[in-house]
């Protein structure tokens, strides 16, 4: 097998004396669907936030494609350094609370970070926020404030600002979480469409009918462990680990 | 009562003198113009300093907050006395800056423009800072999840949304920096106070002062009824929930 695009080894990260993830190996191949379940606090946005090193682990390594990205000075929050320019040109997030830029336009929240960190021409960068706007179905919406735009709209629209940036990997956190139950559907639909066209994302959610139907491979998380992995239909119709059925009943309850 | 009348509403008095107590106060609206706007530039500097990441630049943060703790503390008299009667004889500074007469204006006028730069710059740090602070965490995660760097995260995301909501304490703050712009008045500067108190020991009669006092209601009521309004608009904003980050 090809070296994967994302490789964690022994991935950890405190805050103060908490231990959030407490040694975490992942394998990620390209064009791969990874979702992530668990209860929260089980350290799985926190995984997500170590990867694009908004939250630098403090042991392990990852390697996005074969680059280590925890080492050398200077991986800390906020700081420049040659990790982050990598990491952040190569893996786009998607948050759960959108984090649109309320101050700008649907068009210029996704053409703002290719004018400003890929240097791209105004027109270049409207062409093709135009077109991703479109694929995501809000093509109608350009110059409408975010605050205009329903939660799933938004959230469309923080998926193109993110696809903007031409990432290999896509991270989303949550994204459905803060929706209105009948909004969720499009927002997961424009990422089964993401997962079609072969884009190799990470997926922290709640949707196990997402998770079964998408993912390739499913990770359930508790207390900073990795506790159970693999196909679908392993871990979510055959779970062998208690924990994980638990879980599983708990959710599949409501 | 009419002594008081007299001691403190001779319109004659006002009347003779009307045209030097307003040459004055156009003095004082002119320190206020060039100190308002060196200070609201170097409040966002210090601002900016102040939110700088990482641990590197911890001595960076460490000293910023020194300088805006000591001089929001310091009485903005003594800021003046000591540079007009210290910076002349600082013989390493070269003599246009030891004794200035840029643009025409006196040495005291650049003396007070200074010491008023210097402590409102500190006081519109903090007012920049609430105006970032209150900015929801996510919008900087989010740039700099797109690869904007640091600086350029403040520039086009933090900064233009944190001022949107600062502009009514940011007005109160140059309410009172215009006023204390009559604090220039004990190093010489001909500006309405040094003025009124000349008519003062001249005529033994107030009404000049009272004049002055006239000309500030003037200019500064309008002013606190903006801020009034800003505020108004600012309450209205968000209890219909424009803003929907959830932080």
């Amino acid at each position: 097998m090809a070296d994967p695009v994302l490789k964690l080894r022994g991935v950890c990260k405190r805050f103060g004396a908490l231990e959030v993830l407490k040694g975490i190996d992942l394998d990620v191949q390209k064009g791969e669907v990874v979702c992530i379940l668990g209860p929260s606090g089980s350290g799985k946005s926190t995984l997500l936030r170590c990867v694009n090193l908004l939250e630098p682990p403090e042991e392990g390594e990852i390697l996005l494609e074969t680059q280590d990205i925890c080492k050398g000075p200077g991986s800390g929050t906020g700081e420049q350094s040659w990790e982050l320019d990598f990491v952040r040109q190569r893996v786009g997030m998607v948050f759960q609370q959108f984090n649109l830029f309320p101050h700008k336009t649907v068009l210029e929240n996704v053409t703002m970070a290719p004018e400003k960190v890929l240097g791209r021409s105004k027109g270049e960068a409207r062409e093709k926020g135009t077109a991703l706007l479109e694929r995501v179905g809000l093509g109608d919406k350009l110059a409408q404030y975010p605050e205009r735009l329903s939660g799933g709209q938004q959230q469309r629209v923080a998926i193109a600002r993110a696809l903007a940036m031409e990432p290999h990997v896509m991270l989303f956190d949550e994204v459905t979480s803060a929706l209105d139950p009948e909004l969720v559907k499009e927002v997961l639909d424009t990422m089964r469409e993401l997962a079609s066209e072969g884009m190799t994302m990470l997926v922290v959610t709640h949707e196990i009918g997402f998770a079964k139907e998408v993912g390739d491979q499913v990770v359930f998380m508790d207390g900073g462990v990795i506790v159970e992995q693999g196909l679908p239909s392993e871990v979510l119709e055959n779970p062998k680990e208690e924990r994980t059925k638990q879980f599983l009943g708990l959710v599949l309850d409501r | 009562m009419s002594q008081f009348f007299n001691q403190y509403f001779n319109f004659d008095v006002m009347r003779e003198h009307f045209g030097e107590v307003l040459v004055g106060f156009l003095q004082n609206l002119l320190v206020f113009a060039v100190a308002a706007v060196l200070a609201l530039a170097l409040g966002l500097f210090l601002a900016l300093l102040r939110q700088l990441p990482g641990k590197k630049l911890m001595p960076i943060r460490f000293l910023t907050i020194a300088y805006i703790d000591f001089f929001r503390a310091v009485p903005i008299l003594i800021i003046i006395l000591m540079i007009s009667g210290g910076v002349p004889f600082l013989s390493f500074l070269p003599q246009e800056v030891r004794i200035p007469h840029w643009f025409g204006r006196p040495d005291p006028f650049w003396y007070g423009v200074a010491a008023l730069v210097i402590v409102y710059g500190a006081f519109s740090a903090e007012v920049y800072r609430a105006g970032i602070e209150a900015v929801p965490r996510g919008q900087m995660e989010a740039a700099r999840s797109l690869g904007m760097s640091h600086f350029q995260a403040m520039r086009h995301v933090v900064v233009p949304q944190g001022v949107t909501k600062i502009p009514a304490p940011m007005l109160n703050e140059l309410i009172s920096l215009l006023k204390d712009t009559t604090l220039v008045s004990v190093i010489a500067l001909s500006e309405s106070v040094l003025v009124s108190r000349e008519v003062l020991s001249e005529r033994l009669n107030s009404s000049s002062l009272t004049l002055t006092a006239i000309f500030f209601v003037i200019i500064i009521l309008p002013l606190a009824r903006v801020v009034d309004k800003l505020i108004a608009r600012q309450q209205l904003k968000v209890t219909r929930g424009s803003h929907i980050e959830v932080a």
